[in-house]
């Protein structure tokens, strides 16, 4: 599996001494593009921790992680591949999170768009590529709204337009259907999966919604910092 | 790339118009104050200007008219008029006091001068000139006094005949230009009660009223009750002299101080307005520390707001320099807004004020210069605050 997202040993530890925190031990994941796999624990157990080293926010402390062919950090060859993870960031990793976090300031078009853009793309093709990814989502009709005016769900949509601005490899959603109802949250998974089908994104989802843990074929359970990989029920969502 | 500082502006324009209306008001008070000064130093040139004088000649040792009293005698002048390179010499009196109006008063500097002579008002707006001896009066229009009204100085009324304009004293009180004789009288004039009380403490004294010496004691009064001093003698220089070489000789040959153009406007600026400008230079450092710490802690209050969008931000890739930029834009935003109300503000009320505000434009150049420099450091304290935020306060709470 060469595209997608693979960790290997990966291990992150807080503090030194006696009072040193392992909150990561030795996780290992490998995700293929167009997959959507679910990441569940409980509160404490490691979920954003693991999210964060993905992310490229925080360093780990041992192990490998892969992203799209590449490896991106590998603790035995001097940590990151790269000093510049903020452009890591922006060009390779799409983030959703548990609130949508819209910038208030920005049209839909712009707070999608506004990606491309900070990766040096013009702003015509960085605001068609919005467009496309808003067409995509269904939201196309509130291109020039400002967050404020959006519903619950069609901002969370929005968001996930933002994270695939970039056409990054692999997208992290952290507790992305939390503050939806169930029929919401649903529809929020529904487009998930068909967006990492349709762009071939890896989505990792961070969930201890039990509404959705049954739509994933894989989950990985996380519990004091160690993953277990379990095959889920793949259900089908109506 | 899109300007994220002029986004947040017009999304929260209303907040942005509200604080710079309040930093506008502000920085109105700070150009007013520089208007208050550049006013002073504009109504002293005004005073040598109208007086049409190359030349102030005024009481030995003494800085006269205008920052110090100085008295000599009316009959100096023909001494000066003898001097090569003197074309025109008139005697002047300066008496700042209130002057009434049916039962209002205006505080004035009253003018004796010769008609014709340097010391008259250059220019009219409505009215004609003095023509008769006595009991005439020009104004300036700042009085509020009006053509044909009567005024009162001291005992005696006068008829406004003629208004003028942007003549005033030093200290910005308008003038009222009167005959030379009337303001001698005028300077020493006594209510009826001390000249009877004078004339008969003169009368009591037998050194001056002696029996065998009549018309001794008349001569005694008259000489108390007739003023033959004048403040100063301004002086017209011909076509072809030296200014400065003709004060030399009426220092040398005169026994008096003479001041030409430069040395009076020295006077006047340097010495006469000097303790006002630090005054007024004060408050201008006070209202832009001021000024500076509002737009700082505003700008930073703004920023604590945003930090949830600044870690997004930070998260998806936007480097620092983006979001300094925008903070940045923002201060700068908002100084632009402050200093247009601002000027709009003071531009509408400088009239209003008792004084000349004189509102120059290459003050508010560098009023605009300055409020920028000051807003962008005003808002290192939040840029600061904007760059520390981590970014993995996006994830996760």
């Amino acid at each position: 599996m060469d595209q997608g997202i693979h960790i290997e040993g990966l291990s992150k530890r807080y503090g030194e001494g006696d009072t040193a925190v392992d909150a990561l031990k030795d996780v290992n994941m490998s995700i293929a593009p167009g997959e959507v796999v679910g990441l569940v624990g409980p509160s404490g157990s490691g979920k954003t921790t693991l999210l964060k080293c993905l992310g490229a926010v925080i360093e780990p402390t041992k192990g490998r992680m892969t992203l799209g062919g590449e490896v991106i950090y590998d603790s035995a060859q001097d940590g990151w591949k790269t000093k510049d993870l903020r452009a890591l960031r922006r060009d390779r990793i799409g983030f959703i999170f548990q609130a949508p976090y819209l910038i208030p300031f920005l049209d839909v078009t712009d707070n999608v768009a506004l990606l491309p853009m900070l990766a040096g793309k013009a702003n015509g093709a960085s605001r068609a590529r919005a467009l496309e990814l808003l067409q995509a989502l269904d939201v196309a009709h509130r291109a020039k709204a400002q967050p404020s005016q959006l519903s619950g769900g069609e901002q969370q949509r929005v968001s996930i337009a933002r994270a695939l601005a970039n056409q990054p490899p692999v997208i992290l959603a952290d507790e992305p259907t939390a503050p939806l109802d169930s029929e919401r949250a649903l529809a929020v998974m529904r487009i998930l999966n068909q967006m990492a089908s349709q762009y071939q994104t890896a989505i990792i989802v961070v969930t201890h919604d039990e509404k959705i843990i049954p739509i994933f074929k894989r989950i990985y359970h996380i519990r004091d910092g160690r993953t277990v990989e379990e095959a889920g029920e793949g259900r089908e969502i109506s | 790339m899109i300007s994220l500082a002029g986004r947040d502006i017009l999304h929260s324009w209303g907040k942005f118009v509200l604080t710079g209306f309040g930093l506008g008001l502000l920085i109105g008070a700070t150009l007013t104050m520089a208007g208050v000064y550049r006013g002073m130093v504009d109504d002293a040139r005004a005073l040598l200007n109208n007086s049409g004088a190359d030349i102030w000649v005024v009481q030995k040792d003494t800085q006269g008219p205008y920052a110090e009293s100085s008295s000599i005698k009316d009959d100096a002048y023909r001494g000066v008029l003898g001097l090569p390179g003197v074309a025109q010499a008139a005697s002047v009196t300066y008496l700042t006091m209130q002057v009434r109006q049916g039962n209002t008063d205006s505080r004035t500097m009253v003018v004796g001068f010769e008609s014709g002579q340097p010391g008259e008002p250059p220019y009219l707006v409505a009215g004609r000139r003095l023509i008769r001896g006595h009991f005439e009066a020009i104004a300036d229009v700042k009085t509020g006094f009006r053509l044909g009204e009567r005024i009162l100085i001291r005992r005696h009324g006068y008829e406004v005949v003629g208004l003028t304009r942007r003549m005033v004293s030093s200290g910005g009180d308008p003038m009222v230009f009167i005959p030379l004789k009337d303001a001698q009288e005028a300077q020493f004039l006594k209510d009826d009660d001390a000249i009877i009380a004078d004339r008969a403490r003169t009368a009591a004294n037998p050194a001056l009223n002696r029996p065998g010496v009549p018309g001794l004691l008349d001569a005694v009064t008259a000489a108390q009750t007739i003023n033959h001093s004048v403040n100063a003698v301004l002086v017209r220089v011909g076509a072809d002299s030296n200014a400065a070489t003709v004060a030399q000789d009426i220092r040398r040959w005169k026994h008096l101080q003479a001041y030409t153009r430069e040395q009076m406007e020295e006077i006047l600026i340097e010495k006469l307005v000097a303790t006002s400008a630090k005054q007024i230079g004060m408050f201008l450092a006070i209202l832009t520390i001021v000024s500076a710490a509002i737009v700082a802690f505003i700008i930073y209050t703004m920023t604590l707001g945003k930090i949830r969008e600044i870690a997004v931000l930070k998260l998806i890739g936007t480097r620092n320099r983006t979001i300094a930029g925008m903070i940045l834009q923002q201060a700068l935003g908002l100084g632009l807004i402050g200093f247009v109300i601002g000027k709009i503000s003071a531009t509408l009320w400088a009239p209003a004020f008792p004084k000349y505000v004189l509102l120059e434009t290459a003050d508010a150049v560098r009023a605009l210069v300055i409020i920028m420099v000051v807003c962008a450091l005003a808002s290192t304290l939040a840029i600061r605050t904007a760059l520390k935020v981590d970014p993995a306060t996006a994830i996760g709470g």
